[in-house]
């Protein structure tokens, strides 16, 4: 069975329709990679699979591990297993990264019906995280994102993605803003997340992230739609020549 | 009504916390003294009268209010810059359930001849419901014409893409909106407040 299976999606803003009939199979344990002209609705895409409420789904289907995941809230979504990692993330004042993630697991774990987070246990692991991705305990205790680089906002979505351990990870530009250092440490954390039930849909404009996190498949996006899918070189390809054949 | 009048030394701190605040209070502050009073209402009846008499006297109020099912909080506060020199603020947060109201007069008064002195005003309310009323008036009395005052006053429901980010985290929408709320509050209320807004949200939120 797949793990994700859109089918036909259309979906709109207000007036305006955004997504035009998508299709989108993912299989567990492949690493997808969205490719597409600013504005063609990638992001758009990510937040209707997360549940944004803004955007209407006028047709189609999107199943999950066989449930529909149109039939679900936002946060029974990400309790399922599905993460979208934000190209901008919220700010938050006043609620520190730290309880932030506590509540999360504390909300998983209500989910599955297991018992009560060990706080100890928490601060141990979150540290052992938080060290590999180059967070400092000082970063944890601000409030989430408020007043972060933007590099160090995308380190500590990937932070989330490894504690919530999801089966799918929707990366929305994870290497915009990112240094050369920073791209090697994200794409490492992500890397090292591979598990054979796990998938990946990466968002990306360049081929540089791909490096580091080889996809199985490219899709080309746009105006809401996927025009062309294919293995690594088609990334190559575009790099080289740009959307003009699409258009 | 409870009624407290307070008059500082010159040179005096004095800071205080004041849960179930409803009362009058009059507060003197003569010359580099500073008051900081920190007031928790919920549904209760608020007024502040504040003297700033000397050069560098200053006052901070922060006040917080709760509001729900036919609950009122009213919040009349003065401060009377009668020297020139002197600073004062008013920030006020509030957070307001199903019909709840809230009605906030704030007035700075600056006379003729206190000249050079500072003073703000700042009210923030988030409404759960579309039954919550908030009355906000603002007022400068000023005749000294060398000063430095702002108010502003934000009212609205809790943040769309804030709520989305929590729960896309499987934070579900309750949970999501007392964090935000508590994350509201908290640069306004130290943790000696926490039981009070923790248990106000437990039937309200
Ligand atoms: N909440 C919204 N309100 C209004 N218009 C929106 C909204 N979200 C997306 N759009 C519009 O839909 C189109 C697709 O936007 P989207 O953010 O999905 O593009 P994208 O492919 O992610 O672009 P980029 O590569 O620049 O990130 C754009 O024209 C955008 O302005
Ligand atoms: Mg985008």
């Amino acid at each position: 069975m797949a793990l994700l299976e859109i089918k036909n999606l259309h979906a709109r803003v207000g007036d305006k329709e955004i997504l035009k009939g998508l299709s989108l199979t993912i299989e567990p344990g492949t690493v997808h990679a969205i490719m597409g002209p600013n504005g063609s609705g990638k992001s758009t895409l990510s937040n209707v699979i997360a549940g944004h409420p803004a955007y209407e789904v006028t047709a189609g289907e999107i199943c999950f591990k066989g449930k529909n995941l149109l039939d679900m809230r936002t946060d029974e979504r990400a309790n399922e297993g599905v993460f979208l990692g934000f190209q901008y993330p919220v700010e938050i004042p006043g609620v520190s990264y730290a309880a932030f993630l506590k509540q999360a697991l504390i909300s998983k774990k209500k989910y599955f019906g297991e018992k009560p987070l060990d706080p100890v246990q928490f601060i141990k692991r979150l540290k052992v995280r938080a060290q590999a991705l180059g967070i400092s305990d000082d970063m944890l205790k601000r409030p989430v994102n408020v007043g972060f680089s933007g590099g160090e906002k995308k380190r500590l979505e990937t932070l989330q993605m490894g504690f919530l351990e999801p089966d799918f990870c929707i990366l929305d530009e994870m290497d915009s803003g990112l240094d050369i250092d920073a791209l090697r440490v994200v794409g490492q954390g992500v890397s090292i997340m591979r598990e054979p039930h796990r998938s990946f849909l990466l968002i990306t404009h360049y081929q540089r992230l791909l490096d580091y996190i080889v996809p199985d498949v490219i899709h080309i996006m746009v105006d809401g739609r996927i025009v062309d899918t294919g293995d690594k070189s088609l990334a190559l390809k575009l790099e080289e020549k740009g959307y003009a054949d699409y258009k | 009504m409870r009624i407290t009048n307070k008059t500082l030394m010159p040179a005096e701190s004095v800071h205080e916390d004041v849960v179930d605040a409803s009362g009058s209070y009059v507060i003197e502050v003569p010359e580099g003294a500073r008051y900081e009073g920190v007031f928790l209402l919920k549904g209760e009846t608020l007024k502040i009268a504040v003297h700033l008499t000397g050069k560098n006297a200053g006052c901070v109020l922060k006040i917080a209010y709760l509001s729900s099912t036919d609950l009122k909080n009213d919040i009349v506060c003065d401060v009377y810059h009668d020297a020139p020199e002197t600073y004062s603020s008013q920030i006020v947060k509030g957070v307001l359930a199903e019909n709840g109201t809230v009605d906030y007069h704030g007035v700075i008064h600056i006379p003729f001849n206190s000249q050079k002195c500072e003073g703000s005003q700042n009210h923030h309310a988030v409404l759960l419901s579309d039954e919550a009323k908030v009355t906000c008036v603002p007022e400068l009395e000023i005749y000294a014409d060398d000063v430095k005052c702002a108010h502003g006053s934000a009212i609205g429901a809790l943040d769309e893409m804030q709520l989305f980010y929590l729960q896309s985290r499987g934070i579900d929408l309750k949970e999501a909106q007392k964090m935000l709320i508590h994350g509201f509050l908290s640069d306004l209320l130290p943790g000696s407040f926490e039981p009070q807004i923790a248990d106000w949200m437990v039937k309200h939120a």
